[in-house]
């Protein structure tokens, strides 16, 4: 009962490690996504940004809504913050749920440092230079998953194994 | 010493003071618009007069400005509102930038066209003048950048106030195409908005039904237009062409909307005066505003001489902030240059 208890939790941290680079794929993803519908509430209707960005959070999934909505809620609550530095709390908070890495962490706080506080056409470069490094950043997470995921979850179970065999 | 400022400056509030509309949850919604440290610094410094505010110009590195009636205060760093404006709190480039983000919820880039021409209308229908330095495109300001000075102007809501002008303007039953003239800040535009309210809501006491108003509002001052909706009232009956150019807007409202009444701010230019014609051919009242110290003067004008010379109106308002803004001078019959008040 107790080797069987090993193997499995070797293996689950395995596959959890091994789902870290599977899930920074899918963030850096969906954060491109949630830009280009931040380009479009301000190139095509000017929406407000407090309420484009709660309207994209609405529409975005899991973790990567998270700067979105927090962001959102903070510039909707007139606490007197900048967009700037909303922003900067919501790219804190999804780095508290997520271990982003500093490379992202710098393109999402360098993105939001342009946020709101220009004309349309300097608002359409800054969101159009974030996602190209967002798009660069997710080819090197999808490279690193090809590599490692794999990896992680053999070792995982292998670990567990190997623990066992010892034990026994 | 406090005290003797907040004295003489409650002596320049309007003589109207009593009918305006002092309701925080308005003067709340402009401090809304200043940044945490400026909010907190004009509560603290103009507690009692708060209300009575009707400028706060900031500029950066100089002082921080609060117009009440004609005298100027600044908040002094030690606290307390002081005329001294050497001691005042000086107003810093972050400051004003931070500002501009409040104001504009962050959010520049849809506010683009107000940023064109000048100003922003925040949430109660208060303007905010912007200085900076423009950016052209083909000769035509294109949006301001490196913005050097705000100005906070704070709109008053005075119900009732056009009471004692309305009698003037209503002959059997009709009302009668009028002209307000004052110099600038003498309340022609609050009278314009309480007219606009009462002739749209109709007035029983002097036989009046609710007619149709369409009101072009060219520069967003007087219906406060906030993301499609006007910051005040305006009677149940009118339509609103906001930040649209006075005589397209006229004819736009006259084909569109069909208005017993047409109103608009600050007549002036040859195109104004064509829309105005049109008007009067299709059978609708004029109500509208020009700046102005007198008669004489605007007959020195040759758009508005040409327009008094019709003898279009048939009354003209005189206003002027003798005892207060929106003192009621006199009102002449246009036709006939007579006093009728």
């Amino acid at each position: 009962m107790g080797a069987l208890c090993i193997f499995v939790g070797c293996g689950y941290l395995g596959f959890k490690v091994g789902d870290q680079y599977r899930q920074r794929t899918e963030i850096l993803r969906y954060l491109q996504n949630g830009f280009n519908l931040l380009e479009t509430e301000i190139s095509y209707s000017s929406t407000p940004l407090p309420l484009a960005l709660t309207r994209i959070a609405e529409k975005m999934r899991g973790l990567s809504q998270i700067p979105f909505a927090h962001a959102a809620k903070l510039l909707k609550h007139n606490q007197g913050l900048t967009a700037a530095e909303a922003w900067e709390e919501g790219v804190s908070c999804l780095a508290l749920e997520f271990p982003l890495s500093r490379e992202e962490i710098s393109i999402l706080v360098l993105f939001g440092h342009g946020l709101g506080c220009s004309a349309r056409e300097e608002q359409m470069k800054n969101i159009v230079l974030a996602r190209e490094q967002l798009r660069m950043a997710e080819r090197a997470a999808e490279e690193a998953r090809m590599k490692n995921q794999r990896m992680w979850q053999y070792m995982g179970l292998c670990t567990g194994g190997i623990i066992v065999l010892v034990l026994i | 010493m406090t005290r003797l400022i907040i004295q003489k400056a409650k002596q320049s509030t309007p003589a109207i003071a009593s009918k305006v509309d002092k309701n925080p949850t308005k003067t709340d919604s402009w401090l809304q618009a200043l940044p945490p440290n400026l909010r907190e610094l004009t509560q603290h410094s103009m507690g009692p007069l708060l209300l009575d505010l009707e400028e706060i110009r900031l500029r950066i590195g100089r002082p921080i400005l609060f117009r009440i009636g004609l005298h100027e205060l600044t908040a002094s760093i030690t606290g307390g509102p002081t005329s001294q404006l050497e001691e005042g709190y000086i107003v810093t480039r972050q400051d004003l930038e931070r500002t501009l983000q409040v104001l504009s919820q962050s959010s520049l880039y849809a506010w683009e066209e107000e940023l064109r021409h000048g100003f922003i209308t925040i949430p109660g229908g208060h303007r905010v003048g912007i200085t900076g330095r423009g950016v052209l495109d083909k000769g035509q300001i294109r949006t301001l950048k490196d913005i050097s000075g705000l100005n906070f102007r704070i709109g008053r809501e005075i119900t009732g106030c056009s009471e004692h002008v309305l009698p003037y303007l209503i002959k059997d039953g009709q009302v009668l195409h009028s002209l307000i003239i004052s110099a600038p800040q003498c309340g022609k535009t609050t009278l314009l908005r309480d007219l606009i309210r009462q002739l749209s809501n109709g007035i029983a006491a002097l036989g009046l039904r609710g007619v149709n108003v369409g009101l072009v509002d060219e520069r967003s001052e007087i219906a406060g237009m906030y993301l499609g909706q006007p910051q005040y009232d305006l009677g149940l009956r009118t339509d609103i062409l906001d930040a649209c150019p006075k005589a397209e807007g006229m004819f736009m409202l006259i084909r569109s909307m069909s208005p017993r009444i047409i109103a608009t701010d600050e007549i002036g230019r040859h195109e104004d005066v064509a829309a105005i014609n049109h008007a009067l051919q299709a059978g609708v009242t004029v109500l509208s505003t020009v700046h102005g110290n007198s008669y004489e003067e605007l007959k020195q004008r040759p758009v508005l001489n040409e327009l008094l010379n019709w003898k279009i109106f048939d009354r003209l308002i005189f206003l002027s902030r003798r005892k207060g803004p929106g003192t009621l001078e006199a009102v002449l019959d246009g036709k006939t240059l007579e006093r009728v008040r």
